[in-house]
């Protein structure tokens, strides 16, 4: 088998060099306006891609998918809102930093991290693909669904002050989760005969009403301050600084990475999975956390741009896709003729490791494009809110158009916005409602397939959690995360 | 192939009265039903580009998804009849009426081509203790409550086809719902589901790679790509008043198009549908090429609408009875 070739084909030919140069350029900057996502812009790619040869349209997707990844921390960092759902976390340490004039050295350690978690994840996908396909292929419902609990409980570290008003948030997410067409029974639920609201309520609509809109309200209330001057120097993070995080970094990876392999969860989990993890495994932050903790940065940023290779290794070895962006790609794989199954790696092994070569090229432009650009960008937050503020509100609506190419999502979007306001203004933590959306769906779904699965009968349910060992593990972290955050552990701890 | 195809397009425009020259003016708008990068989807994308070189017009692809498909529907039942919104649909729109799902369906459109059908097949695990569908019965007999049914929600192919086994030997089994037959498929390698019907494109490679066993072609006749698979109808002939049965994929345009337009777009699309490339791709992923427009697509559909309600009735899965929408039982 000639793996080399194949793994160096992205970089001897040239044209193959440029596409994803330019993928990963685009893909940033798609990533980091929110709205535009990188699942859209794939979906775009395939009708655009329709005519040309397989290897070049993968390269052009796979640039974007990389670069978009990541670019989602951008707009977190600088405007506090997340160009992606799986910058949600970066925005709650990086806009701190920004505003302290230290966005040039946040960027900067989020795309070395960024390329660091990359590089990991496609590291497990070269080396460990079949035996993380084979241990994501493990998870059952009621497995997901521990998986969705453990999520829950990361309402928790994303609260900020007051954990009643988070879990009121993470309460509200999942009640908007809940709206829509439920596919396991075909009952509509709070969709009061309307038909747009059967596909439910979009998401990212909500991620951009909440954080977009809302901040650009916020700001509103100081629009004549000017802005914070932003340093430019030690944009490039010294060595001394990556290696400090390095072990962070490694740990938010493999999370990432495994989170990502599994069907269903994709960067966004995983990446405030990581936020969470580095949150307790910190002893003495810098900072502390939600105010400019650069942990809080490595974490989740490591973990998401892991998930991206975690993401490849279900859709590579079985033909299952990892997440949203994976599945696109599936179809454009059967558009250019090919079949992605198991047979994939074995019939056409050169493109597993065309795959690999230009996910580990894309990786590199990142960090090339994202160390170079930044100066500029940063002179973003230093514009006169005056300017700035409309321009948010008119991406915020673009972006929400753009999802379905529909003006009910922008009604909700603006909806979400003014309500996001209020809750910001009465100290409700945003994040959690995020989360509560994302995990609605898998901890519902699961909940109900599991109990299904064993005829409604909840002992055996149990059951299987206690005589199964991925089952048990999962629900004894569960334990752990509850009993760690105790009041009354906290107190035997500190005698 | 370039030669092949400029000679279609010759004769259509030979074929083309006056009138036709006028449509297409401008690009015309594509919705597809479902998401991007699942069925529907690709073999919507695929059959297009072909269709566009004899339109001579770009069609502007667009997934407009949600609801079983129906905020796709609704939206090009809404556009003007004038043939600048096709809809690039699945069989789904047929059960709307009798799952409650919305008021309208296939009737408010006119077919311009019902492009291919999909065969369903019952694939199970490597390690189940059955090989054939009478195995699967008689274990299913002797097990009872014991197997776990993959499904795709009520009304969906794995619904279907499990209310046709029930129909002629009641199987006492657990339907265990998942978001598609990609997701279900999946649980059914994880062990977390024991038996699924699915459409065979979805379950091919796996069953290539040995991940998994294929029991019985649910289709009267053997398909190419599994030549070893018994179709169902040689272990059990009972099920052959039932059958041909699977999910579909057509064009649409809303009723009251104008004749001329229709003829122009199923020109084009019937085009589209020989192109070798499409076919191809069509059989690599297990579908049966169909092409058919005008009355015969018509038929096609109220034929299907009519078995597929009935069976959903019979089992207790519809909603409301086709007869109130004026379904006749076949």
């Amino acid at each position: 088998m000639d793996i080399l070739p194949n793994l160096l084909m992205p970089l001897t030919h040239l044209d193959l060099l440029a596409l994803i140069a330019a993928g990963t350029f685009a893909g940033i900057y798609v990533g980091a306006i929110p709205g535009l996502s990188v699942t859209m812009a794939v979906s775009i790619l395939i009708s655009f891609t329709f005519s040309w040869d397989v290897y070049p349209a993968l390269a052009l997707m796979i640039g974007i998918y990389m670069g978009g990844v990541y670019g989602g921390s951008r707009t977190a960092i600088l405007l506090n809102i997340p160009g992606a759902p799986s910058a949600i976390a970066t925005a709650l340490d990086g806009f701190p930093l920004a505003q302290k004039g230290r966005a040039g050295e946040a960027i900067g350690i989020v795309t070395v991290v960024s390329f660091i978690g990359g590089f990991i994840g496609i590291f497990a996908l070269a080396g460990l693909a079949p035996v993380l396909s084979d241990f994501a292929l493990r998870f059952q419902p009621r497995d997901f669904m521990l998986l969705a609990i453990m999520g829950i409980l990361l309402v928790g570290s994303l609260s900020g002050g007051s954990l009643t008003k988070g879990v009121f948030a993470g309460a509200l997410g999942i009640g908007i989760g809940a709206v829509g067409m439920d596919p396991l029974t075909v009952q509509d639920r709070f969709v009061f005969g309307l038909d747009e609201l059967r596909g439910g309520i979009s998401f990212v609509a909500v991620m951009i009403g909440m954080f977009g809109v809302s901040e650009a309200l916020m700001q509103l209330h100081n629009v004549h301050t000017p802005a914070v001057r932003q340093k430019i120097d030690g944009i490039v993070p010294s060595w001394a600084k990556v290696r400090k995080h390095l072990p962070l970094g490694l740990q938010s990876s493999a999370i990432g990475t495994v989170v990502g392999a599994l069907p269903g969860t994709g960067g966004d989990i995983a990446s405030l999975m990581a936020y969470d993890q580095a949150k307790r495994v910190t002893r003495n932050p810098e900072t502390p956390f939600g105010e400019g903790a650069v942990e809080g940065l490595v974490a989740p940023e490591a973990a998401n741009n892991a998930a991206v290779g975690g993401a490849f290794i279900p859709m590579m070895t079985l033909g299952i896709p990892g997440d949203a962006v994976t599945a696109i790609m599936i179809g454009a794989l059967f558009i250019h003729g090919l079949n992605p199954g198991p047979m994939l790696m074995i019939e056409q092994p050169n493109m597993f490791w065309f795959i690999v070569g230009s996910l580990a090229l894309a990786n590199c432009f990142m960090l090339l494009f994202g160390l170079t650009g930044i100066r500029l960008f940063v002179k973003v937050v230093e514009l006169p809110r005056t300017i700035l503020l409309p321009v948010i509100l008119v991406l915020s609506i673009v972006g929400a158009y753009a999802i379905n190419n529909s003006l009910t999502d922008v009604y909700w979007m603006l909806g979400f916005g003014v309500l996001g306001y209020f809750m910001r203004l009465y100290g409700y933590p945003l994040a959690p409602v995020i989360l509560g959306v994302i995990l609605s769906r898998l901890l519902d779904d699961n909940w109900r397939r599991a109990i299904i699965s064993t005829r409604e009968d909840f002992g055996a349910m149990l059951m299987g959690i206690f005589t199964s060992p991925l089952s048990l593990t999962l629900l004894l972290a569960v334990v752990m995360i509850l009993v760690t955050n105790s009041p009354w552990w906290a107190r035997w701890r500190g005698r | 192939m370039r030669t092949f195809l400029g000679g279609v397009i010759a004769a259509l425009t030979m074929a083309a009265t006056p009138v036709l020259a006028d449509y297409p003016e401008r690009e015309i708008q594509g919705i597809i039903q479902w998401g991007a990068g699942g069925s529907t989807d690709v073999v919507s994308r695929a059959v297009t580009p072909h269709a566009e070189e004899v339109l001579g017009q770009r069609v502007i692809m667009q997934n407009v998804t949600g609801g079983v498909g129906a905020i796709g529907l609704n939206q090009a039942e809404r556009a003007a009849a004038d043939g600048y919104t096709l809809l690039f649909g699945a069989e789904n729109p047929l059960l709307y009426k009798v799952m409650g799902l919305g008021q309208k369906d296939y009737s408010d459109f006119i077919p311009i081509n019902v492009l291919a059908r999909g065969v369903p097949i019952i694939v199970t695990r490597p390690d189940a203790p059955f090989d054939t569908f009478p195995e699967l019965i008689a274990y299913i007999e002797e097990n009872p409550g014991e197997l776990r049914f993959g499904s795709t929600g009520p009304g969906g192919l794995p619904s279907v086809v499990t209310a046709m086994i029930n129909e002629k030997t009641p199987i006492d089994v657990t339907a265990v719902p998942y978001d598609g037959d990609g997701p279900a498929l999946t649980a059914l390698q994880g062990g977390a589901v024991d038996v699924m019907p699915a459409v065979l494109g979805a379950a091919i490679e796996a069953i290539r790679a040995g991940n998994l066993k294929p029991i019985a072609i649910f289709d009267e006749e053997r398909v190419p790509q599994l030549p070893d698979t018994p179709a169902i109808t040689e272990t059990n002939p009972e099920f052959a008043d039932l059958l041909p049965w699977g999910p579909f994929f057509g064009i649409f345009v809303k009723q009251g198009t104008p004749d001329d337009v229709v003829a122009k777009l199923t020109e084009a699309f019937q085009a589209g549908a020989q192109n070798p490339d499409f076919l191809a791709l069509m059989d690599g992923r297990g579908f049966r090429m169909l092409s058919l427009s005008g009355a015969e697509a018509q038929d096609f559909l109220d034929t299907w609408q009519r078995q597929t309600a009935w069976i959903l009735h019979d089992a207790e899965i519809a909603k409301n009875s086709p007869e109130e929408f004026g379904i006749e039982r076949p």
